[in-house]
């Protein structure tokens, strides 16, 4: 949502390219064309103080588009429209109706898009625009559409949209051959990347080449708690491991080699507050702890600590501790433990 | 000007509290004109003019606007049908986002373009319920039936009848349409329902669309959307299974996003941003579960994002923008800070029927 209004004020900067610019009042191919203006009427609110190129292009852009013109020039004009006011919709929908009626060539389209995504990676009407280019392109399109989006992933390997719509072109195009391939490779150049682990999840749950979350599981369990062990303060890989189990608690309490990455942990004595809040939900959700566990808890207390009747009760006021920002909410946990066990 | 243009030094203090006199004055100016850098953004210019007036109202300050123009100029960027039979030719018939997509037949045009936009009807109807507009005076009919055009198969809205992404910001704008019209025959509820619980990833939050990753933004839409639709209430007080998505996977990962500078991050391992304290914090509110935040803390941090020019900024010490002002105001409105008034969560705005007109 936020992107819909902050990422595109920094456009439009002066640059080479504007001083160069011959405005279209003095270009003799516009001299047939009269520029209407923006009218805005009376009660004028939030007026905009518009740099003069980007009044005299919007002012030409609606008198082509008023007359309906469906013409190279007006497809170049776009291009102009677009460079500067990349969010108004109405100009990329006419460059659409544009580029039907002159039958344009597709692969340039998508050179242009990559041109004008280079700065504005973060807007939503080019990826649209990009979606509409490749969904007529077809499955041709896949691996051109990965690779562009790959390009984007080396400058923000965190871009939404960029994500977006690699998936749409996994579903609609294919190409799924090389995807958990990429994570991998994604996830080893950074770990804390929450996008590459969304993106793994996506894989295993949705990819026609893996036979499911369930035959992936205990691959993909030992991965994650390797990574949780190299780094157990990467929120990231403890919400994978819990989501490999999705709409099968049973499964998760039962599996040993979820209690042992806790139990790993929490005898490590370093950032234990995922193991503290991992183990809690498994014990809320009917979790039997062994010895070891218990010991590894009480390992944790110190003797100040009054000895509480449970272990659940003693995991909170540890994470009351090792989280104080949210020591409220893990009180309250801690006195709905009387409701759940 | 060029003082604005002037980040203030780094090492300069943060004002220790919330300067809405300044805030005031911030928004005051961008009322009267919005610099260049927002050019970019003019077919959005009703969403402007709803962080401008709407911000105001929230600061306690719409006495700065002059209510009956900005009522009559929002007004006159609906999109009415001729007749009947236009009302079924599958447009939108919403409130166009700006007067530069918007055409009349006296323009002596081959066609007159129809730009109605959803986002845009949100904001406009959002500006007119601030400034205790009658909203039963408007065409509503015509808003609301063909906006079943744009509603999909998987329930999900476009926001445009020429096509656009579909996403949960359109299921949000859809569903405070309906709120705010007191009408809910512009949508397919249960069809709505079932796209948002397909949003919710499997770490609890709810991504943009179906497998996409967690998002703070994303998580407002959904949840805000299942209260106006009046699927969820306070869920804390109720027992976890009776609710139709997962509450405590939700919450523990809502609370997770507050992290170690107070401020709130919209997705995991991120940096904080100010308008996630209103997007996460507005969530935590509307479950209840607002009061487990380090209230301080976030406080502290959103201080660092205030401009000494007024307004906010996406992240400490930057240049404030109106977007990120708004949505540092509507935070320190969940943090009930005196003189600034209380806010719907669900709808985005002031909450008029609390504070009477």
């Amino acid at each position: 949502m936020q992107d819909l209004i902050s990422d595109r004020l920094s456009l439009s900067m002066e640059s080479d390219e504007e001083e160069k610019r011959v405005p279209l009042s003095r270009r003799p191919e516009w001299c047939d064309v009269t520029p209407v203006r923006q009218d805005d009427g009376p009660n004028t609110v939030v007026p905009i103080a518009y740099r003069e190129e980007f009044a005299e292009t919007m002012d030409y852009f609606r008198a082509i588009f008023l007359a309906d013109e469906r013409s190279p020039r007006a497809l170049q004009l776009t291009s102009e429209a677009i460079l500067i006011n990349p969010g108004n919709y109405t100009v990329w929908q006419f460059r659409r109706l544009i580029l039907e009626a002159l039958n344009a060539d597709l692969h340039e389209e998508l050179d242009f898009v990559e041109h004008v995504a280079t700065d504005n990676s973060k807007n939503y009407q080019i990826w649209h625009h990009r979606r509409w280019v490749a969904e007529k392109l077809g499955t041709d399109a896949s691996s051109k559409e990965l690779e562009f989006t790959k390009k984007i992933f080396f400058m923000d390997a965190k871009n939404y949209h960029a994500w977006s719509h690699r998936q749409w072109v996994l579903q609609a195009l294919g190409g799924w051959e090389d995807e958990l391939a990429y994570c991998q490779q994604l996830l080893e150049d950074d770990i804390f990347n929450n996008s590459a682990w969304n993106q793994r999840y996506f894989v295993m749950t949705r990819s026609p080449l893996l036979g499911g979350l369930e035959a992936m599981r205990d691959s993909e369990v030992r991965y994650t708690v390797e990574a949780i062990i190299a780094k157990p303060e990467n929120e990231s890989p403890w919400r994978y491991l819990r989501g490999l189990y999705k709409d099968d608690s049973q499964s998760w309490i039962n599996d040993p080699q979820v209690s042992s990455v806790c139990l790993m942990v929490l005898n490590l004595k370093g950032n234990v507050l995922f193991a503290l809040s991992t183990l809690l939900d498994l014990l809320c959700h009917g979790f039997q702890p062994s010895q070891e566990l218990k010991d590894a808890v009480d390992a944790l207390t110190s003797d100040s600590d009054s000895p509480a009747s449970d272990l659940a009760t003693t995991v909170c006021s540890l994470l009351e501790r090792a989280d104080p920002m949210r020591a409220n909410y893990w009180k309250w946990r801690k006195g709905m433990l009387r409701q759940t066990v | 000007m060029d003082s604005i243009l002037n980040p203030p030094s780094p090492d300069s203090n943060p004002s220790t509290q919330f300067e809405r006199d300044r805030h005031v004055r911030f928004l005051e100016m961008m009322y009267q004109l919005l610099p260049s850098e927002y050019q970019g953004q003019e077919i959005n210019r009703l969403t402007l003019a709803y962080f401008v007036v709407s911000g105001l109202h929230i600061l306690g300050a719409s006495d700065r606007v002059d209510k009956g123009g900005v009522i009559n100029w929002v007004l006159s960027l609906q999109a009415h049908p001729k007749n009947e039979a236009e009302l079924n030719d599958g447009q939108f018939y919403g409130f166009h986002g700006s007067r530069s997509s918007q055409f009349h037949s006296d323009d002596n045009a081959v066609w007159i373009p129809n730009g109605s936009h959803l986002a845009s009807t949100y904001c406009a109807l959002a500006i007119l319920k601030t400034l205790g507009y009658d909203l039963s005076l408007l065409d509503s009919e015509s808003i609301l039936k063909s906006m079943k055009n744009l509603q999909q198969s998987d329930g999900s809205f476009m926001p445009i009848h020429t096509g656009a992404e579909r996403d949960l910001r359109f299921v949000f704008c859809a569903a405070a349409i309906c709120s705010m019209l007191e009408n809910w025959s512009g949508m397919d509820k249960e069809n709505v329902k079932k796209y948002i619980l397909n949003c919710q990833s499997y770490d609890g939050g709810f991504g943009l669309m179906p497998g996409s990753e967690s998002h703070g933004g994303a998580t407002y839409c959904a949840v805000a959307s299942l209260r106006l639709m009046g699927f969820i209430g306070d869920e804390l007080s109720k027992s976890a299974t009776s609710c139709i998505i997962n509450v405590p996977l939700l919450l523990d990962w809502c609370l997770q996003r507050q992290a170690i500078d107070g401020g709130f991050q919209g997705r995991l391992n991120k940096d904080t941003d100010t308008c996630y304290a209103f997007w996460i914090g507005g969530v935590l509110r509307i479950l209840g579960a607002h009061k487990f935040i380090d209230e301080k803390a976030l406080r502290q941090f959103l201080l660092t994002c205030q401009s000494q020019y007024g307004g906010f900024s996406k992240f400490p010490r930057q240049l404030p923008d109106i977007y990120h002002s708004y949505y540092g105001f509507s935070a320190f409105s969940l943090l009930e800070e005196p003189g600034v008034n209380p806010i719907r969560v669900e709808l985005g705005i002031t909450d008029v029927d609390a504070i009477g007109l």
